[in-house]
């Protein structure tokens, strides 16, 4: 079985282009929440600045104005959607499939090298014509060398987009894995390729030469692994079970405006709280423990250095919005203990979780508001419309003053928004 | 304040609750031709990866569309001349009927006789975008 990488080529961009025909051909970045920095860019833009990541939006506005680059707002349930749809197409042409990332998937492949080029463009064809997204296929007998063959894709064939390294000889093989950097390979962090280049192993064909019980002895089991995959042994295995409900939920965020009023943050503590137990209710889980925190700013001048934190253990497990926000609130007391603080970032943290199962605790000792349905009814209003100040306490309180994600350029929510829908002309 | 403490591990008191309640009458005499319901959106979608739903704004496709429709848009569809199509003119998105006029003329037509067809000298000035498969309009 061969194995093949399927990611998409500058999924963001390629996301807002996809829905807005203006951006074809253009130079696109996206910025992070909040606008802060970029976070992902085109080929195009790339080629016009190749250390346009990262930089922070006002450095980089006038430079975009003058170049004509296009400049978005993170779209998250733009790109969540289309993701989920690329994964989607993706499972149909094969039953080994793990979703990796946002805009990579491995899957399990059968045929030969030739065959499995034919069937890449296929895939690649199609995900493109459904989402109108570009897919690059990479394949290779183990998943490292398919992450190598999507290197090989970057540099020698990204108009075609597909590549299996089984059409290459041994000889050409080793050439190949010559020409790249160890540090350029999945899973070698840079700090063990500091300490490869030391022991003079500094490309991938290095690399895959070592005794790999010697690699073992010298780093770990996952540097030993490389070696052996790079070999073209399979060791990696795809992990194609969901991964399981996360063991931890933190819903944290910058804010666009430092918060200076403590009863501005009271609202942003309650919406966190109730954001955080609506994804808790999503997976399905319950909470035992919440955490609250807010924090001025490190680089802040006009703020004094200060960070408050609460913590509260719940006697019964729960997923009550109600309960959750109260317990978020116990931060309000320790806020503001001095004069002159900005609070620039705050979160609310939920941890000791587990899966609702059903049973149901005595009632007793169930809080007073649960099974009342409250939680679920704000999830249903929350899915049917957009943005609607409905909530718990403050947490529903209408446009809060300022501090609310800033997504000044954001493009439609068209896949998940009735009311964002894309318009065309008749 | 009281601190509640569990009596019993919470798995041992589980209460039986009955999903499916016994019928304790004559069993229904449906139950040998088990069957889901009919769902509009079955109906409706070919493909859900394919499928994305659209605002149609203006009149120049009425009767066939009303202005403010809700367009049902496939993109798995190969375009054929006589199908409506959400297409790329100019940067611009439109919804027009897909045409191949007399003399081989690629045309953009408008249902509605007040407004013109969009005729095309080359067929690379256009995109398709996804051909509309359902037009979903209030019953006034």
């Amino acid at each position: 079985m061969s194995i093949a990488l399927i990611d998409a080529e500058s999924f963001y961009a390629s996301c807002e282009a996809a829905f807005d025909p203006k951006l074809r051909g253009r130079p696109i970045v996206v910025l992070s929440n909040n606008d802060g920095c970029v976070v992902a860019a085109n080929t195009l833009a790339k080629r016009i600045d190749p250390g346009i990541m990262f930089k922070p939006y006002f450095q980089v506005q006038a430079w975009a104005n003058t170049m004509g680059v296009a400049v978005r707002s993170s779209n998250y349930e733009l790109y969540g959607a289309v993701s989920n749809r690329i994964a989607e197409i993706i499972s149909r042409y094969s039953a080994w499939q793990e979703v990796y990332s946002i805009d990579e998937s491995f899957v399990g492949l059968r045929g030969t090298p030739e065959e499995l080029e034919q069937v890449g463009r296929y895939i690649r064809r199609t995900v493109r014509q459904l989402t109108g997204v570009p897919v690059r296929v990479a394949m290779g007998r183990t998943k490292s060398l398919a992450k190598v063959a999507a290197l090989g894709i970057k540099r020698a064939f990204p108009e075609d987009g597909v590549l299996h390294l089984g059409r290459y000889s041994d000889e050409q093989m080793s050439a190949i894995l010559d020409s790249i950097p160890v540090t350029d390979l999945w899973g070698v962090a840079s700090r063990s390729g500091k300490k490869l280049s030391v022991m003079n192993v500094r490309t991938a064909r290095e690399l895959r030469d070592l005794d790999p019980k010697w690699a073992r002895r010298k780093f770990n089991v996952n540097m030993e692994r490389i070696v052996i995959e790079l070999r073209g042994e399979p060791c990696i295995p795809l992990e194609m079970v969901p991964p399981a409900a996360k063991d931890q939920l933190i819903f944290s965020r910058s804010f666009s405006k430092k918060i200076t009023d403590k009863r501005d943050m009271e609202q942003v503590i309650s919406l966190y709280a109730q954001r955080v137990s609506a994804r808790l209710r999503s997976q399905g889980s319950l909470t035992s423990h919440l955490s609250s925190w807010a924090m001025a700013g490190w680089a802040d001048e006009g703020s004094v250095p200060h960070s408050a934190q609460a913590s509260v253990g719940l006697s019964v497990p729960t997923d009550d919005p109600i309960t959750l926000t109260k317990a978020a609130r116990a931060l309000l007391p320790k806020l503001f203990p001095f004069d002159g603080v900005r609070y620039a970032r705050a979160g609310v943290v939920l941890t000791d979780l587990r899966q609702a199962d059903g049973v149901q605790p005595l009632a007793l000792f169930r809080p007073e508001f649960e099974g009342r349905g409250v939680g679920q009814a704000l999830d249903l209003i929350n899915q049917r419309f957009t943005d609607v100040p409905v909530g718990v306490g403050l947490g529903g309180m209408k446009r809060p003053p300022g501090w609310e994600m800033k997504r000044d350029l954001l493009s439609k929510r068209c896949l998940t928004n009735w009311d964002e829908l894309l318009v065309a002309a008749a | 304040m009281l601190t509640p403490f569990l009596l019993a591990d919470p798995s041992e008191v589980t209460l039986p609750i009955a999903p499916e309640a016994a019928q304790c009458g004559f069993p229904s005499p449906a139950q040998d031709y088990p069957s889901e319901e009919l769902s509009l959106v079955e109906h409706l979608i070919r493909d859900r990866a394919a499928t994305y739903f659209w605002r149609a704004a203006g009149k120049s496709m009425e009767p066939v569309i009303p202005d403010g429709s809700l367009l049902v848009v496939d993109r798995g569809i190969t375009p054929v001349p006589g199908r409506i199509v959400i297409a790329i003119v100019d940067g611009d998105f439109t919804i027009k009927r897909l045409w191949i006029s007399d003399n081989g003329q690629v045309e953009l037509r408008a249902e509605n006789p007040t407004h013109p067809h969009i005729v095309l000298p080359e067929l690379s000035e256009m995109t398709v975008w996804g051909v509309v498969t359902y037009i979903i309009s209030p019953a006034v």
